[in-house]
């Protein structure tokens, strides 16, 4: 590998403390190209510039160069309107209050963030915003906007738009979904234009991946122009976007035009159609009839006939979907971490995999910290099933012939029959799980202790969406004043590593940390997280250049079709 | 016969009000929580209770009743909880394709039905009407759950002839959308037929018998003008009675058939309207069939007692 | 057609004449065909319903990652579903769950709707005309939106159906039995019973009721094939008992969404042993109603 250390050295000179450090892992071979490429977006290194120090490195080929999807070997064709299928959205389009799949990638087809999270590339890429840059302290985020980019309406995006939007978002009175991101992060007094181009977030507290919660994982975050009524917005899907509003019809499906004035140049599209299900077999019987030509986003239980067959090009996303079996740590006998670690070891989690996911998936081991973070400690040994050492840990905490406990959840995707399997493992130890399948409104329930199966129940089974970065699901169900923990898990060690990870802004500061993490929770299991589910998207082979996202949204500004 | 009519109707009210009452009471015995059911498990608890004060939940009952009944009769059936617009489109549209379904339902099972009976009279006793008798009685017994996997399982999986998801693809031709609703439409033929054909064979053997008939064909009038002169008119205004005291279960059948199918008809609404406590809709669809039952029956009172005499002179009194 | 139509002599009379009609009663039914068919097929599922979980060699509960949606094949005669669970064991087990809701739903529908019949058709006035009016606001809707609002409101469960069902048919049996009790009210051991001084009550539950027995049984008989009928459907739209109980309507529901895939097995025989049931319900019914009121 020959390095050209001079240009290197001529490199690091122009660049941040932060920056060089990163250098010095990829030169050290402590991070891997793509993680380099990875962290080095969200601290604001320009694709570019990582391109010549990868170079630089003696690494030929840079993997960031293009931004968008799927490989191709065809040249793209101009025209055509793609028909989509995907899930109903739940509610009214309203970007502050969407909180469903389907709602979601409504919100993404006319709307943009400032950050791009491209989930096959696992790379943060500049979307409304062309740099960004952190405070030494990690405190204050500087986001520098992209000039000329025109609203739908004409209007000139600006840094008043940008404000405007984060000011609603992270208002408490102003009831939005992201404040479950923003709460403890962001207040609207720490939404600052700079200059009409420069928008600054001062935070609450430090936090390394703050780049991540204004990006496209924040599904909300979409750019609005100044003062619009976001209640409104379902009538114009005013955005910055690739797309704009045809028509939007509730129950039914959407329909957009191409934006000859987008910014990032006229979609290939004419436009694209997208037609509303409930559940997921008629958008499978859809596709292979020909009614769509893809699929936003499907689960592998029932679409055997899909992925056995050849006649679709399936992508496949490493994602943070989970689901979560928490035990109640402050009710017996779930008191006692040896009990909970024999539930953990009682569960056969490959089997799991292949039999509810048909295989795409990966291990899940007891903590949010998934495959998809490059943040996660690999080294960390993964936990598999042990009948005896469950056996074995149950006698030792005094419960040698095993006892019942009740498992309530959700009537969602797989989760019924995963609780089943659950079910049928720990019998194995003689641990007797009575089920409760709840309609998702009766789990949920006021979502507030005392007022929520989900929360209160002795043992609870809840699915998770994708996220960019485990902050979220590190914070909300395990630390000590989370408003999501169902396991009431409260553990000084744990809340303080929780923090010291957060606040850190290099890359191999985290891992250690979620190595101490991970390890703690193995100890303690006051959560079982069994998988982490692959997102799925089906198209014809007709289709090229979508580039579909693991919260299930997929953008459509470079797909063509041939 | 104005004042029947008048007495039916005032019946009618006042039973679709009593109906208002324990539907709008029962749906605000519910556990769930509408604001928090819009925002989703995840959205932080102030925002959530913002939502039920913008929302009313938080007003006593009755007042709420007072406000939604009084909306409703003007046509305003609320604001559905989960999708924040205009309920009363929602439900009309429903109501719109569901009776698409039941149209092609109809149109199928009445010339069946009349046929089936006709041909069992003219062959009274033989073999032939008992087939048809023992096949129509038991078809009505069959759940629309049952037929209609076997009808998916045959037609639409293994000989792959009809589509079985009854929604067409958005645009579709009329030919297309028809294509859809054969199979859904069969469980519910199967519930009518046995009862239209067995009014059908009841009317014409009557019909046979009559002096009229026997006169008629003593002057050497063909059986067939005999037919369709006269016994398909007196089997027609009957079979309309049976079908419209049949519409109970016709719905209840809808609701079974346009969740296997997949149809955004009343009955799929409503269930989704009750997994997601969205009672706005819930009770709006509730009520709407109540209407639609009431309707049919009262029209069925009146077509039943202009055909028979006796009533009708016991009204005029 | 009815007890009416029977000559009245005494009230002694009458009751002897009651028990006679019996022993004939039972011998006729033997003898239609239309019974013996329904009668044996009902024997089958009860017997499964009794018997099952000691009948069949996998358990219905028994998963089996490995062996997922797999077709009918000599080691499983009904296939497996998407847990690897034996098909033919949880038809079989899952006649236990209908066989014992039906009934009792319906049980409860001929208590209820026999006493208020009672009281409907005994007193006549005010109080008919009234409890009259809140009946036909129940009959204004179909037993399956009912059972939704039921459901809602009390949470999906096998407790839940029997109440709603047997909520339902309280006004249907009862219009019927009140038809009886007007018949019967104007006979003369009724009059005699109130010349004695006896209270309504006694009236009612003792001379009256036991005279209107044969239509209460053959309205409990037919409404039980209506039972069998509601509770699945109410199961399969997902307002009745919840996984992972073997159950024939539950089961359909969780798996219909794959029979696209092409795994039929997995809803067919659900379908059919329903379908039987509630044939052979309904045969049975049919044949006690043919003797009981020919």
């Amino acid at each position: 590998m020959a390095r050209d250390t001079r240009k290197l050295d001529g490199i690091r000179d122009r660049r941040s403390e932060l920056e060089n450090h990163y250098i010095d892992e990829l030169v050290a071979g402590r991070i891997s190209r793509r993680d380099f490429v990875r962290k080095g977006a969200v601290i604001g290194m320009s694709s570019s510039l990582m391109g010549v120090i990868l170079a630089a490195c003696g690494n030929a080929n840079s993997s960031s160069s293009s931004s968008s999807a799927a490989t191709t070997a065809s040249t793209p064709k101009h025209g055509g309107t793609l028909r989509l299928a995907q899930q109903a959205p739940a509610a009214a389009v309203n970007p502050l209050t969407v909180a469903d799949s389907g709602g979601l990638n409504m919100l993404a087809q006319t709307g943009e963030f400032l950050i791009l999270d491209n989930n096959q590339l696992l790379t943060l890429q500049p979307m409304l915003a062309t740099s960004w840059k952190a405070s030494a302290s990690g405190a204050v985020w500087t986001f520098t906007l992209r000039p000329g980019v025109k609203f739908h309406n004409g209007q000139t995006m600006t840094a008043k738009d940008v404000v405007y939007t984060f000011k609603q978002l992270s208002d408490p009175k102003v009831a939005s979904n992201a404040l479950s991101t923003f709460t403890g992060v962001l207040t609207p007094s720490g939404v600052v234009e700079v200059d009409s181009m420069t928008v600054a977030f001062h935070l609450e507290a430090p936090n390394g991946n703050f780049p991540y919660l204004v990006s496209s994982d924040n599904y909300n975050a979409i750019i609005v122009p100044d003062g619009t009524d976001f209640a409104k917005w379902q009538s114009t899907f005013i955005g910055t976007g690739p797309f704009t509003l045809k028509s939007y019809t509730q129950n039914v499906g959407a329909s957009f035009l191409a934006n000859p004035n987008y910014w990032g140049g006229k979609p290939y599209l004419d436009g694209t159609a997208f037609t509303f299900y409930t559940s997921q077999p008629p958008q499978i019987l859809a596709l292979q009839g020909g009614q769509v030509d893809g699929i936003v986003q499907f689960t592998a239980q029932g679409a055997q006939s899909l992925l056995g067959s050849s006649n679709y090009n399936i992508i496949k996303l490493k994602s943070a979907n989970h689901r979560e079996l928490s035990m109640r740590n402050d009710q017996a006998p779930f008191t006692d971490a040896r009990v909970r670690q024999a539930v953990a070891y009682a569960l056969n989690r490959p089997e799991m995999i292949s039999a509810l996911l048909g295989g795409d998936g990966e291990l899940g081991n007891d903590s949010p910290f998934g495959p998809r973070f490059p943040s996660s400690n690999t080294s960390v040994p993964q936990r598999a099933q042990n009948l005896a050492l469950a056996k074995q840990l149950l006698k030792a905490a005094g419960h040698a012939n095993g006892f019942s406990a009740p498992l309530v959840t959700e009537q969602y995707q797989e989760i019924p029959a995963l609780a089943q399997v659950i079910k049928a493992d720990l019998a194995k130890v003689g641990i007797t799980a009575n089920l409760k399948i709840e309609s998702q409104t009766d789990y949920y329930g006021k979502a507030t202790y005392g007022n929520s199966d989900w929360l209160d129940s002795t043992m609870s089974l809840v699915d998770y969406g994708d996220r960019g970065v485990p902050n979220v699901y590190l914070e909300a169900p395990l630390t000590s004043n989370g408003p999501w923990n169902a396991a009431r898990f409260k553990n000084k060690t744990y809340d303080s590593l929780v923090k010291q990870y957060v606040a850190a802004v290099d890359l191999s500061t985290q891992r250690t940390i979620a190595g101490k993490i991970e390890t703690l929770l193995l100890a303690q299991t006051p959560i079982v997280i069994p998988y982490f589910i692959d997102g799925l998207t089906a198209t014809t082979p007709s289709v090229h250049g979508v580039n579909p996202t693991s919260i299930s949204a997929i953008y459509l500004n470079k797909a063509y079709m041939s | 016969m104005a004042i029947f009519i008048l007495k039916r109707v005032g019946l009618a009210l006042i039973t679709l009000w009593i109906l208002s009452v324990i539907v709008f009471f029962v749906g605000q015995v519910l556990p769930g929580d509408p604001g928090r059911a819009i925002l989703g498990p995840l959205a932080a608890p102030s925002a959530v209770h913002a939502l039920d004060q913008t929302l009313g939940t938080n007003r006593p009952v009755l007042t709420q009743y007072w406000s939604w009944i009084s909306h409703f009769v003007r046509g305003d059936m609320g604001k559905s909880y989960s999708y924040q617009t205009a309920v009363a489109p929602l439900v009309i549209k429903a109501l719109g394709n569901s009776l698409k379904l039941a149209a092609v339902a109809f149109v199928i099972v009445v010339p069946l039905g009349i046929f089936g009976g006709v041909w069992a009279a003219l062959a009274a006793g033989k073999p032939r009407d008992r087939i048809i008798s023992v096949v129509g009685l038991s078809s009505t017994v069959i759940p629309e759950l049952v037929s209609g996997i076997v009808l998916i399982l045959v037609f639409g999986i293994a000989l792959n002839v009809l589509p079985i998801s009854a929604t067409a693809p958005p645009g579709a031709s009329i030919p297309t959308q028809l294509d859809h609703l054969i199979l859904p439409a069969i469980p519910l033929v199967l519930i009518l037929f046995g009862y239209i054909e067995q009014m059908a064979r009841a009317g014409t053997i009557e019909a046979l018998n009559s002096d009229y008939a026997r006169t008629a064909v003593l002057k050497g009038l063909p059986r067939r003008t005999l037919i369709r002169r006269h016994i398909l008119r007196n089997s027609l205004l009957p079979t309309i009675t049976v079908v419209a005291t049949q519409v109970g279960y016709l719905i209840g059948g809808l609701v079974v058939v346009e969740t296997l199918f997949r149809y955004q008809g009343i009955g799929s609404l409503i269930v989704t309207a009750a997994n997601g406590k969205d009672f706005p809709m819930l009770e709006a669809g509730i009520l709407v069939i109540g209407v639609a039952y009431m309707v049919a029956t009262l029209v069925a009172d009146i077509l039943y007692s202009l055909l028979n005499p006796r009533i009708r002179y016991q009204a005029a009194e | 057609m009815s007890i009416d139509a029977m000559p009245v002599e005494s009230a002694g009379a009458v009751k002897s004449g009651q028990y006679e009609l019996r022993g004939e009663m039972l011998r006729d039914l033997l003898r239609s065909k239309t019974f013996r068919v329904g009668a044996a097929i009902l024997l089958f599922w009860i017997i499964a319903a009794v018997l099952g979980s000691t009948l069949v060699p996998q358990g219905p509960y028994a998963q089996n990652l490995n062996a997922i949606n797999q077709a009918p094949s000599a080691a499983h005669w009904f296939g497996t579903d998407q847990l690897g669970r034996d098909m033919f064991a949880r038809v079989i087990v899952g006649a236990r769950d209908i066989l014992i809701v039906a009934p009792l739903a319906t049980l409860l529908g001929t208590v209820l709707g026999t006493a208020l019949g009672l009281m409907m058709g005994y007193f006549r006035g005010r109080t008919d005309d009234v409890i009259s009016r809140f009946v036909e606001a129940f009959l204004a809707l179909p037993v399956v939106i009912i059972g939704i609002l039921g459901v809602v409101a009390l949470g999906p469960s096998n407790g839940t159906v029997i109440a709603v069902i047997g909520v339902i048919f309280t006004p249907l049996i009862a219009r019927t039995v009140r038809s009886a009790v007007l018949l019967e009210r104007e006979l003369d051991y009724v009059a005699a019973a109130r010349l004695r001084g006896e209270g309504a009550l006694y009236i009612m539950f003792v001379e009256i009721l036991p005279n209107v027995l044969s239509p209460i049984m053959v309205e409990f008989t037919v409404r039980l094939g209506y039972a069998v009928f509601a509770i699945v459907t109410l199961t399969f739209l997902g307002f009745g008992i919840q996984p992972p109980s073997p159950n024939w309507g539950l089961d359909i529901a969780t798996n219909y969404g794959v029979v696209a895939a092409g795994y039929w097995w997995e809803v067919l025989f659900d379908a059919l042993a329903i379908a039987t049931l509630v044939v052979a319900v309904n045969l049975v019914a049919n044949s006690i109603e043919q003797v009981i009121e020919p």
